[in-house]
C-alpha cells in the first residue's frame, strides 16, 4: 500500500530560533533563503513536474467555463476569507501565493486589505482573474521563487496550491521571510485523507487487472507534518483545524474530468503514463460498488488543512516564565472567593 | 486542445461515453465491484485476474453497448 505520509520526516539537526542571517546578499529577496539544513543536501525533493503543472493549470484556465469546476476553490477560499476576517487587523500590504483566477480575492473588501498581490504559475490564470474591488497586482511567480524582499507583507494566503509544491520546507520558509514581523500566514491544503476514495479504487483494479499499482493520488502532507513545518519555518502561534468537504459524483469518469478541470491533473515525476481502459473501467465498477451513496451517486472526500501561523513580534503574547505563578491550581476550587476578594481590595 | 479531429480529439470523445455505457452495464459492474470488495475482506488476498471472469462479463457488455446519442 501506499504509504503516503512518510513524506516529510523532520530534519536531524534543529534549526536555532529566528532566521538566522548567514549571508545577508544572498537573501535579499526570498528566493535566497536556505533550506533549513545544511548546504549539501542530498535530500532534495524532486517530486513533482512543475513544468507539466504550469501547462495543466494554463490549460485548465482557458476551458471554456472555467468556473464549472471552480466549487471546491471558492468553498476554500470563502472559509479563508472568514479566517481572515476573525482576525481583528486590517492588511495594507496581502499577497496571494498560488493565487488561482483571485478566489480569496473577491471576498476581500478594501477596509481589511489595502494592496492586494497575486502570484501563481499559471499565466492564463493571472489573465483571466475575478472582479475584485480590491487594487491588485499580479505577478506570474513559482511558489517555491517568491521574488518578494524581507519584511514586505502583512499577510500572506495561500489556497490549495501548496500540495504541489516540490519543497515545501523551503517554500513555507519563503513565506515566513517575506512576512512583516506580526504578519500572519494563512493557507490551505489538502490533507491525507483527500480523495481515498479514487485512491483506494485505483489501486484495486490495477492490482487485479495488471497485477500491480502506481501511485495516482498525489502524497499530501499529514497534520502533525504540517505543525512541524510551520514550526521549522519560524512561524509562533500555530492552529491547525481540519475540515472536510464531500462532494456526490455522478460517476468516476466525471470526478477525474473535473479534477483534470480545476488543474489538479498529476504530475509527479513517478506518474503512470497511461491508464488502461479496462483498469479505468474495472475502477469505476469498483468504486460504485464500494462506495455508492444511498441515491446512487458517488462520493469524493476533500480533506482540507487550514493552518494559521504568525512571525515573531515583540508585541506577541508569550508563555510565563517558569516559576512566576502567583496561584496554584489547588485553589482553583476557591476561584469564586478569591476573584470577589480581589474585587473588593480594589 | 479541443480540437474534434485530432487524435486527442477523438480519443476524448470516446473517453465521454464511458459513463453512459457503463450505467448500461450495471449488474456485471456490481458483480465485478463485489468480488473485489470480497477480497479486501479479512483473510482474503487480491491477486492478478482474481476476478477475470467477471470482468470478461463486464468487458463484453460494455463492448455491446452502444451510446444513445449518435456522433462524436
Amino acid at each position: 500500500m501506499l504509504r503516503l505520509q512518510v513524506l516529510y520526516r523532520p530534519w536531524r539537526r534543529p534549526r536555532a530560533a529566528g532566521v538566522s542571517v548567514q549571508n545577508p546578499r544572498r537573501r535579499e529577496v526570498a528566493s535566497g533563503v536556505s533550506p533549513p539544513h545544511t548546504a549539501s543536501s542530498p535530500r532534495t525533493l524532486n517530486l513533482f513536474d512543475r513544468e507539466m503543472k504550469r501547462k495543466q493549470k494554463n490549460w485548465a484556465a482557458r476551458q471554456a467555463e472555467p468556473m464549472k469546476y471552480a466549487y471546491l476553490r471558492e468553498e476554500v477560499a470563502s472559509q479563508i476569507a472568514d479566517r481572515i476576517y476573525d482576525i481583528a487587523r486590517d492588511f495594507p500590504i496581502a499577497l496571494d501565493v498560488g493565487c488561482g483566477r483571485g478566489y480569496i480575492g473577491q471576498h476581500l473588501n478594501k477596509e481589511t486589505v489595502g494592496k492586494f498581490i497575486q502570484t501563481d504559475i499559471a499565466e492564463n490564470a493571472l489573465k483571466n482573474t475575478l472582479e475584485m474591488e480590491i487594487p491588485t497586482y499580479s505577478v506570474l511567480a513559482d511558489e517555491e521563487f517568491l521574488p518578494f524582499q524581507e519584511n514586505t507583507f502583512d499577510l500572506v494566503v495561500s489556497s490549495l496550491s501548496l500540495h504541489w509544491v516540490n519543497d515545501l520546507p523551503r517554500a513555507l520558509e519563503q513565506i515566513h521571510y517575506v512576512l512583516k514581523p506580526d504578519g500572519v500566514f494563512i493557507g490551505a491544503v489538502f490533507g491525507g485523507d483527500t480523495l481515498y476514495e479514487l485512491r483506494c479504487s485505483l489501486q484495486l483494479a490495477e492490482t487485479e487487472r495488471e497485477g500491480g499499482f502506481a501511485p495516482h493520488v498525489s502524497p499530501f502532507t499529514a497534520v502533525r507534518d504540517l505543525g512541524h513545518l510551520l514550526g521549522r519555518a519560524g512561524f509562533t502561534t500555530l492552529t491547525v483545524d481540519t475540515d472536510e468537504i464531500q462532494v456526490n459524483y455522478p460517476g468516476m469518469f466525471e470526478l477525474m474530468e473535473d479534477l483534470q478541470g480545476m488543474g489538479e491533473s498529476n504530475c509527479s515525476w513517478n506518474r503512470k503514463p497511461l491508464l488502461h481502459r479496462d483498469t479505468m473501467l474495472a475502477a469505476a465498477a469498483v468504486y460504485r460498488e464500494m462506495y455508492k451513496n444511498e441515491d446512487g451517486s458517488l462520493p469524493a472526500t476533500y480533506q482540507i488543512y487550514y493552518m494559521i501561523g504568525w512571525k515573531y513580534h515583540d508585541s506577541q503574547s508569550r508563555p510565563a516564565e517558569r516559576g512566576s505563578a502567583t496561584m496554584s491550581f489547588r485553589e482553583l476550587g476557591d476561584i469564586n472567593r478569591l476573584v470577589s476578594q480581589e474585587k473588593k481590595s480594589k | 486542445m479541443s480540437a474534434q479531429g485530432t487524435v486527442w480529439g477523438r480519443v476524448r470523445a470516446r473517453l465521454r461515453t464511458f459513463p453512459e455505457r457503463l450505467a448500461a452495464c450495471g449488474a456485471e459492474a456490481a458483480a465485478y465491484g463485489r468480488c473485489v470488495q470480497a477480497s479486501t475482506a479479512a483473510g482474503g488476498s487480491l491477486t492478478k485476474d482474481l476476478c477475470a471472469q467477471e470482468f470478461a462479463a463486464l468487458r463484453s457488455c460494455f463492448a455491446a453497448a452502444k451510446k444513445t446519442t449518435k456522433g462524436c
